[in-house]
């Protein structure tokens, strides 16, 4: 079954068209690379699709649930990691964490059992008790990630998870929702492609509000190194 | 009604563990300081004219009778006070509600949660009305001091059922605050404009009795009755009055009405 289908999904601001009449589809357990020039209208996709906003046409369904008719099941199968981590500063990441955990109605006697998991695969077991007001921009988009996998929702929709991390941080991240891959559905948006040729087994392109491709990795790249980046740049063009 | 509790909790964290509570916990404690110095010396005063003077409280007119027992002389008139000071200091409260939600970008986290709109909206009021609670409690030292070092004629300092009735009043009037505050507070991403238009809105409620007592019958009774002071007048007096809990519960339950409408309403902008 698919994860996330998407039917004839339009979303206007007034006059302009952010996405007109997305259809694609993403089956379970993929790492799809979602790319796009800035403003094409990734980050209003992944906000009509965590139910953050209401599209103006057409539908969206998470593992069978139409995101608009039954939020509170669609979003029960989501973690979000929107472009900036949505973090309080005055919380500790662990108060962080348990409040995130109650929030999606996580068992209470697991919540402490949840925390260690996602703060271990997250490499965020030493930073437990510091306030996520003093944490490093690196460490910031750690435990946003960390909100995203409580509760191991079936998908994983990342926006921009590697923005503003230095070479290594980049690396430790992307080894990370590699290695997500297979237990969660993944959504990555990027604009860094050496990044998702790295880790993505599916490619989505949209440029201005359209779906340009949406094809296996290896279909796209046509086998060639340079191929992401020429296919990118071909089916972008103004 | 879990998701509700760990809102509540995580709000309360948040105003304890920045200044800002602290900070309005010392005004409120403060201004109140300084009022009830201000009114506890006019009682001593007016007992002073009364003991100099041969024919005792006869002989003063009589709007100076409530100065014969500490409740009605002190803390009566201490509680209409400390509603305009709550009125001053409840923006600073609720002023970050929603407004910091939405600059610290975690409205997103909120929204994108599998919890509904009305439970983000009760859960983050409890924690506001707790947090005003908490303002208005300190508060009830005075009323002890003047119980610990007051006396009486009849035994008993301080008639207690009155103090309290008024504090009840209080509490009502502070929750009030808190749901406009909130309401505004979801408007807006500057806490500033928030908290303006909160004090500005309050202010308006308080100027608006002057222009109800100018007023012709029988606009003058319909204005007097929307007035704040004049709705929880009874109860300050220690007068179980159940009108003002109808009154300001609807005010209340229209804010958090509004408020849920409109972070309903943002998504669709």
């Amino acid at each position: 079954m698919a994860m996330i289908e998407v039917e004839n999904l339009t979303k206007k601001y007034r006059d302009r068209v952010a996405i007109d009449a997305l259809n694609f589809s993403i089956g379970e357990g993929q790492i799809v690379g979602f790319l796009g020039p800035n403003g094409a209208g990734k980050s209003t996709t992944m906000k009509i699709l965590t139910g953050f906003m209401p599209p103006t046409s057409g539908r969206a369904k998470i593992a069978g649930f139409d995101v608009f008719e039954h939020p509170i099941e669609a979003k029960r199968r989501i973690g979000y990691l929107p472009e900036t981590p949505p973090l309080y500063p005055e919380l500790t990441v662990r108060g962080y964490l348990s409040f995130v955990a109650e929030l999606k109605g996580v068992p209470r006697p697991k919540v402490k059992s949840e925390i260690d998991r996602v703060a271990t695969g997250t490499g965020l077991t030493a930073e437990l008790e510091r306030l996520t007001g003093t944490l490093s921009k690196g460490y910031r988009q750690r435990v946003g990630i960390a909100q995203a996998m409580l509760g191991s929702p079936a998908l994983l929709i990342l926006d921009e998870p590697t923005e503003g991390l230095d070479p290594r941080q980049r690396r430790e991240v992307l080894e990370l929702v590699k290695s997500l891959g297979g237990q969660h559905t993944v959504v990555l948006s990027t604009h860094i492609l050496a990044e998702v040729k790295a880790i993505c087994e599916q490619v989505l392109i949209i440029n201005r509000g359209k779906i340009v491709a949406d094809a296996p990795m290896a279909k796209l790249t046509g086998g060639r190194e340079t191929g992401l980046e020429e296919a990118f740049i071909q089916l972008t063009a103004e | 009604m879990r998701t509700i509790l760990a809102i509540t909790k995580k709000e309360l964290v948040s105003y304890l563990t920045t200044p800002w509570a602290w900070v309005v916990f010392t005004g409120m404690t403060g201004l109140t300081a300084i009022f009830f110095v201000q009114t506890l010396g006019r009682f001593l005063q007016v007992h002073e004219m009364v003991r100099s003077s041969q024919y005792g409280w006869s002989a003063l007119p009589p709007e100076y009778q409530l100065y014969r027992n500490l409740t009605d002389g002190v803390v009566v008139n201490l509680w209409s006070t400390v509603l305009v000071v709550t009125l001053f200091i409840a923006p600073f409260l609720s002023m970050r509600l929603f407004a910091e939600e939405r600059r610290n970008k975690t409205f997103e986290l909120l929204m994108t949660a599998p919890v509904k709109p009305f439970e983000i909206v009760a859960g983050k009021y409890l924690g506001a009305v707790i947090t005003m609670s908490l303002t208005l409690g300190l508060t009830i030292v005075f009323p002890i001091i003047l119980s610990i070092f007051g006396r009486s004629e009849s035994g008993s300092a301080l008639e207690w059922s009155t103090v309290l009735l008024g504090y009840v009043g209080l509490l009502l009037w502070g929750a009030t605050n808190m749901a406009i505050g909130m309401f505004i507070s979801s408007l807006t991403e500057s806490q500033l404009v928030a908290a303006f238009v909160s004090f500005s809105v309050a202010l308006a409620w308080m100027v608006f009795g002057g222009f109800a007592h100018g007023a012709e019958e029988p606009l003058r009774s319909v204005l007097l009755y929307l007035t704040f002071d004049g709705q929880l007048q009874n109860l300050i007096k220690g007068v179980l009055d159940l009108r003002p809990f109808v009154f300001f519960g609807s005010v209340i339950a229209l804010c958090l009405l509004l408020t849920h409408r409109s972070i309903e309403a943002q998504r669709w902008t």
